[in-house]
């Protein structure tokens, strides 16, 4: 077998199982021993002008994209079937593609936050840095991606789709996305390198249900000192 | 209780041993036809649509007698990379290239030094009959018709659905006038495809259990029937015949589009949370500097 051969089982055959592995076994330990730390630790307290724009772009927009990551997954079919109408195709992929760039504006507005003020970057530490690197990879790929090699929606469900599932059962059939362009292997690569390192962030606060920031009226934060001065 | 667990253990080494005995029996006598079943199977999955034995040419060389024309080690070598020898400029590569009309032959996953001795010891043994099961499919060579050129374009766009499941066309690949946004660009632009492969019969050949490394794992399970074949190939014969501009700029305007979405969607952000909390002395500030002002 040559090096690439060995690389590629490395990257698409054994990574995602170390990834899982690591994302399994990581969350559950932290939320055994530092349940309390299963939090965003949020900072709408030191900025609140452009906390807006990174905070409410980014997540909604993540959401939906990984909302259609998920579906993909687990209805192929159907959504080949969709697809099955150019119309419909491209109202899908402009769809999706207005969500990744409403992502990649929210973590850009959000890294320029963290590390363009000096009361939020001393609350960002070094695991926080490298996530938005990792998020900045991820996001900035998958928007390339669905811009160069369209139509992702339909080729997902027929390649990446059954990849996915390989892996689910544990029978890792790396043929799927060994032919892939460089930008959707840096993709796949990097999505195992976040979910690998998930626990060890503030990204655990995903887990945390229930998580009602998505419809609730915005709230204000206020301290309260009044007893103790009396 | 410790002897049942020895005699259990005893048991199991034993049974293990017979299997172990059984099995290694059952692979001495059977491998000549289980191996040469399993190397026809790998050639008609993965050779049989680009070459046949005795059939003449398709997209690549009719490999009758193949190993007459060229050395075992290089044939060998070919098959495991073919890129890698174009690369290194051998000439026999760059004349079979040449005559491929500029078609690379797809390296094939998983193929093992072992396994590409066995394809040429079966092209060796198939070259020896008079008639070989791999001398090649036979198409239809009617004339295309109208309909045909409309089915084509329906199953590209999924309009129409591949009977065995296979996904459209369009999620991987373009043809000149489709229009606005144009067809996937994940596979090559397939405006051309008919010109490039060499016609008819070696694009229907291609279709059959396409060789790709991206297609092959897909279609491998969904196949498309002769029929759909046939549309598919009336419609790129007559794409190839459109004249105009081609869609190079889609990806820019699908870019634009979404760009232009994300504003709206930015604004209407903007319109739902117009009483959000902004700030606290800012406000209050203000305030105070109107009322110095009075």
């Amino acid at each position: 077998m040559e090096n690439a051969q060995y690389l590629d089982q490395l990257l698409f055959g054994v990574l995602p199982y170390l990834a899982l592995a690591t994302f399994f076994l990581g969350t559950i330990q932290r939320y055994r021993s530092q349940a309390f730390t299963y939090s965003s630790l949020s900072s709408q307290f030191l900025e609140n002008q452009r906390h807006f724009w990174g905070m409410v772009p980014l997540h909604y927009g993540i959401l939906v994209v990984l909302a259609g990551h998920v579906v993909a997954f687990l209805f192929p079919r159907q959504l080949l079937a969709w697809n099955g109408h150019p119309v419909r195709l491209y109202i899908l992929e402009i769809s999706a593609l207005i969500f990744g760039l409403l992502t990649l504006v929210g973590l850009l507005t959000t890294l320029i936050r963290r590390l363009g003020y000096s009361k939020i970057r001393t609350v960002t530490s070094t695991a926080d840095i490298v996530l938005y690197l990792l998020l900045l990879v991820q996001v900035a790929s998958g928007v390339t991606v669905a811009v160069t090699h369209s139509w992702g929606s339909s080729w997902f469900a027929a390649s990446a789709a059954p990849y996915l599932w390989s892996i689910v059962t544990l029978d890792p059939n790396i043929s799927f996305v060994l032919a892939m362009p460089f930008m959707v292997k840096v993709h796949i690569v990097n999505a195992c390198l976040v979910i690998g390192f998930f626990p060890f962030t503030r990204l655990v606060h995903i887990l945390v249900i229930p998580n009602p920031y998505l419809w609730r009226r915005p709230q204000v934060v206020r301290w309260n000192r009044a007893q103790d001065v009396r | 209780m410790q002897m049942y667990r020895v005699a259990r253990r005893l048991s199991e080494v034993w049974r293990v041993r017979w299997s172990w005995a059984i099995g290694t029996a059952l692979v001495c006598a059977a491998p000549p036809v289980a191996v040469g079943q399993e190397t026809a199977a790998f050639f008609k999955q993965n050779c049989y649509s680009c070459h046949t034995i005795g059939g003449g040419r398709l997209v690549g060389p009719d490999l009758k007698s193949v190993s007459q024309r060229k050395d075992r080690e290089w044939l060998v070598r070919f098959i495991l990379n073919p890129q890698a020898m174009m690369d290194r400029g051998d000439p026999y590569a760059m004349r079979i290239l040449e005559e491929s009309r500029g078609v690379v032959m797809a390296q094939i996953a998983g193929l093992t030094r072992d396994r590409a001795n066995l394809l040429l010891d079966l092209i060796e043994a198939e070259s020896a009959l008079e008639k070989s099961q791999f001398e090649g499919i036979k198409f239809s060579d009617r004339p295309f018709t109208e309909l045909d050129v409309e089915t084509g374009e329906r199953i590209f766009n999924g309009l129409t659905r591949l009977s065995n499941g296979g996904p459209p066309c369009i999620s991987c690949h373009t043809v000149r006038g489709l229009g606005l946004l144009g067809g996937g660009r994940l596979g090559v632009d397939l405006t051309k495809v008919s010109e490039r492969v060499g016609g008819r019969k070696p694009l229907s050949a291609w279709l059959v259990s396409p060789a790709t490394t991206t297609m092959q794992p897909v279609f491998k399970s969904y196949p498309m029937e002769p029929e759909e074949i046939l549309s598919l190939v009336a419609f790129f014969e007559n794409s190839a015949k459109q004249v105009g501009d081609d869609d190079s700029v889609a990806p820019l305007t699908f870019f634009l589009l979404g760009l232009m979405g994300m504003v709206l969607v930015l604004g209407l952000f903007d319109a739902l949370w117009k009483n959000r909390f902004r700030a606290v002395r800012r406000p209050l500030v203000a305030g105070g500097e109107m009322r110095t002002e009075v």
